[in-house]
């Protein structure tokens, strides 16, 4: 191929006047700013160092900065060869950063002979000289070898100088044009594979009686490997939730053949256990050695409302329990899938929905998400937002609980995919929650209140009773036990009206419902703050009754509203304006 | 939440839940009340038995002084509850219209 760069400098005689060497440079440069692949661009600088500096042979060793090494990337019939920075004449150039003229290389004792050797070439003089970029970049080191009449002058130097900074220019364009290029490449594969990935998710929740079933996925911009389903299976719900190890392309495409490979299996009508071996030792020969994908595989029976599962790697699982108020946390059953063949494995595990539980799926993702002071979302925050909605849709639910990641970030950015996956068993009309033996939780306890009121749709002309009521009998216990335990309330509808209980933990008997009135008809300076409480709410609610449970040392306080004792006492009040906000 | 503060002519106005939780807050700055003020209840959505605890400790300390606390917009619901805590016979109540 004819060089168009030495094309540029045959015109010019490299024996004349400066003026007309600097042209020879301008020419080089201006030839140089074609847009030529590395290898192409390679060739042109080291023609126009050869035409220039009237050299025979020439080469360029790009620099390697993440191992300090040269790379000797083209050399005109020689070898590829690394060498690091510092050894030799190539390496001493580029640690100094200084041209090195040597006239006699056998007489140098940096100079290495087994190019030489090897080639059968002779090495006479050299010149040596550091591609330095504008920035003051290192981009590799040039090598001229023997001038055609004797050795390189100070003159030749200068050009080379001259000529080096355009050449290092021109390589650095080139080397971060194909950086850019490849990740071009790179971002449009992986939005193939993400493309792929989210085609297999569900596109519809399968309708499952007695069950609210809602899955969610959101992609990192750039990492993660996450994938879930839910579908109908036989009599069964299969619930899956899957995280591929890794970043990029691969674990998109792994999690993606996997989620495919449990549909075969299941609807071949494996049992649970072959088709978690199966799918394993498929994925095992499948994967590479270092790849592999934690994943929950369960099957939900609606009938007896038991989940038998296995959870290879995939932690930890959330159980909702509706009746305790609070999560169950559950292991791994066994190590991830795809680590290594299995001939047998371990029975499944089995866990019961009550009414209004909540099995809960939910990718690192979320665990993992790191906040702007590098702190971990964790586990105890996505126990306290299922406390707080649990009755909510679990579509809702799902978004609470996203919107409580992002919240939490602020601002920083989502690393890793989100999956989130809920199985909810319906019973609503009852919840429960535990308050910290706090007045300051009466807040907290106004919020559970209304959002169970809210779901419920009941009558909001009764909060005002129930939350006074409840306040009462919480504060009267918050202030006249000593256990440490904190107070459950449990909400439950009755017919149009509401149940509520709070108990008490650890207490010995006492009966605050038998207190007597407050003496209201007092003048003032005889009545005192406090005293009221019970007072009050005997006045604002249908019924409130005591219970206490000795062997559990267990005090529980039941009281009950319906709007019709509302509706006698405020008759002829406009409808409605109870129901002012918090 | 409740938000307690100093309206225009000398009237305090309070506004949310005073609950035993917020009474505190009610506590601290009523007690640095003097004379006859005016407490605007307008916004007051919610009171329980700490809250009106509150407004007694604070008419008695005022009536020693020679001063009262005279309460103004009250809702419907707070006006019942008061009605049950006999405080309509020792504070000078105004109810919302």
């Amino acid at each position: 191929m004819q060089s168009q760069v030495a094309a540029a400098i045959a015109t010019a005689d490299p024996q004349e006047l400066v003026a007309r060497d600097m042209k020879a440079i301008l020419d080089v440069a201006t030839a140089l700013a074609a847009p030529f692949d590395l290898t192409t661009m390679l060739a042109e600088v080291i023609s126009a160092a050869k035409q220039v500096l009237q050299a025979d042979r020439g080469s360029v060793w790009l620099y390697d900065a993440k191992c300090d090494e040269l790379v000797l990337e083209i050399a005109t019939q020689m070898k590829a060869i690394r060498v690091p920075a510092g050894a030799g004449l190539v390496g001493t150039c580029a640690r100094n950063r200084t041209i090195i003229n040597v006239p006699d290389c056998y007489a140098d004792p940096r100079f290495d002979s087994t190019v030489d050797r090897n080639s059968g070439y002779r090495t006479r003089c050299m010149l040596t000289l550091p591609l330095v970029d504008h920035k003051d970049v290192l981009v590799g080191v040039m090598q001229v070898l023997n001038k055609r009449d004797g050795v390189f002058d100070g003159k030749d130097e200068a050009m080379a100088t001259a000529l080096a900074a355009q050449c290092a220019v021109a390589l650095q364009r080139v080397q971060m044009t194909e950086a850019l290029v490849e990740g071009e490449r790179l971002r449009q594969e992986l939005e193939m594979a993400r493309t792929v990935q989210m085609s297999t998710l569900p596109s519809v929740m399968p309708h499952i009686e007695g069950y609210s079933v809602f899955g969610a996925f959101q992609p990192a911009e750039l990492t993660g490997g996450d994938t879930y389903d839910v579908a109908r299976v036989g009599d069964e719900l299969l619930v899956v939730l899957a995280d591929a190890t890794g970043h990029g392309i691969a674990p998109a495409l792994s999690v993606t053949q996997m989620h495919a490979m449990l549909r075969v299996v299941f609807h071949m009508g494996s049992k649970l256990q072959d088709a978690v071996v199966q799918v394993n030792n498929q994925l095992a020969d499948w994967l590479a050695d270092d790849r592999f994908i934690t994943a929950f595989i369960g099957l939900l029976d609606p009938r007896t409302h038991r989940v038998r599962y296995h959870s290879a790697g995939q932690a930890p699982i959330l159980h909702f329990q509706a009746a305790r108020g609070d999560c169950a946390l559950y292991k791994p059953t066994s190590f991830p899938l795809g680590a290594m063949r299995l001939a047998t494995l371990r029975p499944s595990v089995s866990l019961d929905m009550a009414p209004g539980d909540i099995l809960v799926l939910l990718s690192d993702g979320i665990y993992e998400y790191q906040n702007a002071d590098g702190e971990d979302f964790g586990v105890d925050r996505v126990r306290a937002i299922l406390r707080a909605h649990q009755w909510k849709p679990v579509a809702d639910l799902a978004a609470a609980l996203l919107e409580a990641v992002e919240t939490f970030a602020r601002g920083a950015a989502q690393q890793d995919d989100i999956t989130v996956v809920l199985v909810r068993r319906d019973a609503p009309h009852h919840a429960v929650s535990y308050f910290d033996r706090d007045v300051r939780a009466v807040g907290s306890i106004v919020d559970f209140t209304a959002a169970f009121f809210t779901h419920e749709a009941l009558d909001p002309r009764m909060r005002q009773a129930v939350d006074l009521t409840l306040e009462e009998i919480f504060t009267n216990m918050v202030k006249y036990s000593a256990s440490t335990a904190q107070v459950r309330v449990d909400l439950r509808c009755v017919g149009e009206g509401v149940e509520v209980a709070l108990t008490d933990y650890d207490v010995d008997a006492f009966d605050m419902t038998q207190a007597p009135d407050a003496n209201v008809a007092l003048p003032i300076e005889q009545r005192k703050p406090g005293g009221l409480g019970l007072h009050l709410i005997r006045r604002v609610v249908d019924s409130i009754e005591y219970a206490y449970a000795p062997d559990t040392r267990e005090s529980r306080v039941t009281f009950r509203k319906t709007p019709k004792s509302d509706e006698k006492r405020g008759a002829g009040a406009p409808p409605g304006d109870v129901s002012a906000g918090h | 939440m409740l938000v307690i503060d100093h309206g225009s002519e000398g009237v305090v106005v309070i506004r949310g839940r005073l609950d035993a939780a917020q009474s505190p807050v009610a506590d601290a700055f009523l007690g640095k009340v003097q004379g006859v003020v005016t407490l605007d209840c307008g916004g007051l959505e919610y009171v329980s038995s700490a809250g009106l605890g509150v407004l007694l400790k604070t008419q008695k300390r005022l009536l020693a002084a020679g001063g009262k606390l005279r309460l103004t917009g009250v809702n419907r619901h707070v006006m019942e509850l008061l009605g049950y805590a006999g405080f309509d016979q020792i504070f000078e109540i105004e109810p919302a219209r």
